[in-house]
């Protein structure tokens, strides 16, 4: 079996998308909530932060371009294997009771294509969007805080749209993390499993923590 | 035991080889609680002959519970909603007076409906024909003690041997992919040193067969395990997997 037989495999393609999305995860999602909490600490930390990672040009392109290749990767192997899902299970059945699957399991494709669509809208909304300037200790810095304070006040339906897409982002980790880990070969049982427990936890976690920063610029 | 009879309408799939099927609706009365769901059946297509019908074909061999023959879909659950139980195993003391049924056989792409309730699952067959056995010597039994296997080992390569074959994981999984009865089927051998000479060539063939027989791919959503009659745990999956990883470093034949 060559590579890429291997990796075309069905347990292949699960590699795949376990380890194009354990990349996002790991290099995009948590430094980008570590970015996030620092608003929570006023506009000199923020755009501070943000001075400094513009400084790291070179390592963001770099991680720009990864993140890219993952999320191709992610999305046209799920898109394939949701197809393939549906031909093999298609004209199935009158009644079909479950009693295991979660709703975040069931929901995969839908929370996925919703973050997809969050991206494109998060990056018109922010990344290729004009920024003002201001001033931190003597030098003149993008203001990044007063853009994101600009957004979310006053704008109630803005701040709804953005909680409404972390929980897309709650309800895909939550199946993602711990789903990951059992394609990787790391047993995660059926009932009473930390893992299980764990992952469910990162995710409110983590989709808490993005949702907050726009409830807290629309209340400033 | 109370000797207890009960009437139930059933909606049961109809379905000639390379033919639409449909529902149709038959009345099973007067039905004994300690009776076995196939033994309802039997009344119900004793019924249907004594009136000139075509009775309800249905796959059953053993009757209790370790042929793997039997399965259908009994109101949305394979072999019914009892933990580790096959549809012989199910009894009409699970059901109320007055219930309404919907039987169906177990669906799936690499399961063509032969008649009725019977699929073929021939596909099962395939995937253990590309590699699931060990080579072995003929002539008479090894000293058993010949080769020392450690109790855990072989008490989950004993719980892996369990599957019978049913199908049960590929009618319940969302995605009709045959990955618990392929990890069991893996996990047996893959436990035991006398699996060990065949053990990455085993895998790379059974993952490519189950691949190529139009199976599904599995997405971690376990309904396999919970359906399975005889308890196949997913553990043997996340086995699978990581024999499958392994099987890329592990000496080429």
């Amino acid at each position: 079996m060559n590579s890429t037989r291997f990796l075309l495999s069905s347990i292949g393609q699960k590699l795949l998308l376990a380890t194009s999305g354990t990349i996002m995860f790991l290099l995009f999602l948590i430094p980008h909530m570590g970015g996030n909490v620092l608003f929570l600490f006023g506009p000199d930390l923020f755009n501070s932060y943000a001075h400094h990672l513009h400084k790291l040009v070179p390592i963001v392109i770099g991680i720009e371009i990864l993140m890219l290749a993952s999320i191709s990767v992610h999305m046209i192997i799920a898109a394939k294997t949701t197809w393939a899902n549906r031909k093999a299970a298609s004209s199935r059945y009158s009644q079909k009771g479950s009693r295991e699957r979660s709703l975040a399991a069931r929901l995969m494709p839908w929370s996925g294509g919703m973050i997809f669509a969050f991206i494109i809208i998060h990056l018109a909304n922010f990344k290729f969007y004009e920024k003002s300037k201001t001033m931190l200790d003597g030098h003149e810095v993008y203001d990044v805080y007063g853009m994101v304070l600009s957004r979310f006040q006053g704008d109630l339906w803005y701040v709804g749209v953005y909680i409404f897409f972390m929980i897309a982002v709650g309800l895909h980790l939550s199946h993602a993390l711990q789903s990951a880990l059992q394609t990787y070969g790391v047993y995660v049982p059926r009932s009473g499993s930390k893992i299980k427990a764990a992952s469910m936890w990162i995710a409110i976690g983590m989709a808490s923590t993005f949702a907050i920063i726009p409830i807290i610029a629309y209340l400033k | 035991m109370a000797d207890k009879k009960i009437n139930l309408t059933l909606n049961v799939w109809r379905q000639q080889a390379g033919q639409e099927g449909a529902f149709e609706t038959y009345k099973a009365e007067n039905i004994d609680t300690n009776a076995s769901f196939l033994e309802m059946l039997d009344v119900v297509n004793e019924n249907l002959t004594c009136s000139g019908k075509e009775p309800i074909a249905f796959e059953h061999d053993c009757r209790e519970g370790i042929c793997g023959s039997c399965g259908a879909l009994v109101a949305g659950m394979t072999h019914g909603s009892h933990d580790r139980t096959t549809l012989c195993q199910l009894h009409m003391r699970s059901f109320e007076d007055g219930d309404e049924l919907t039987i169906e056989p177990f669906r799936a792409d690499a399961f063509p409906v032969i008649k009725d309730l019977i699929v073929d699952r021939s596909a099962l067959d395939e995937i253990v024909a590309s590699g699931g056995y060990v080579s072995v010597k003929t002539g008479s039994a090894p000293e058993a003690s010949t080769i020392p296997i450690e109790k855990n080992f072989a008490d989950s390569a004993m719980d892996a041997a369990a599957c019978i074959g049913c199908g049960a994981c590929v009618a319940a999984c969302p995605n009709g992919a045959a990955m618990l009865f392929t990890s069991a089927k893996v996990s047996q051998f893959a436990l035991l040193p006398q699996g060990a000479p065949e053990r990455a060539s085993r895998v790379k063939e059974m993952v490519d067969t189950m691949d190529k027989l139009g199976f599904g791919n599995c997405s971690n959503e376990y309904e396999c395990a919970v359906a399975c009659p005889k308890g196949i745990d997913v553990k043997h999956i996340a086995r699978l997997n990581r024999e499958f990883i392994a099987s890329r470093t592990r000496k080429k034949k």
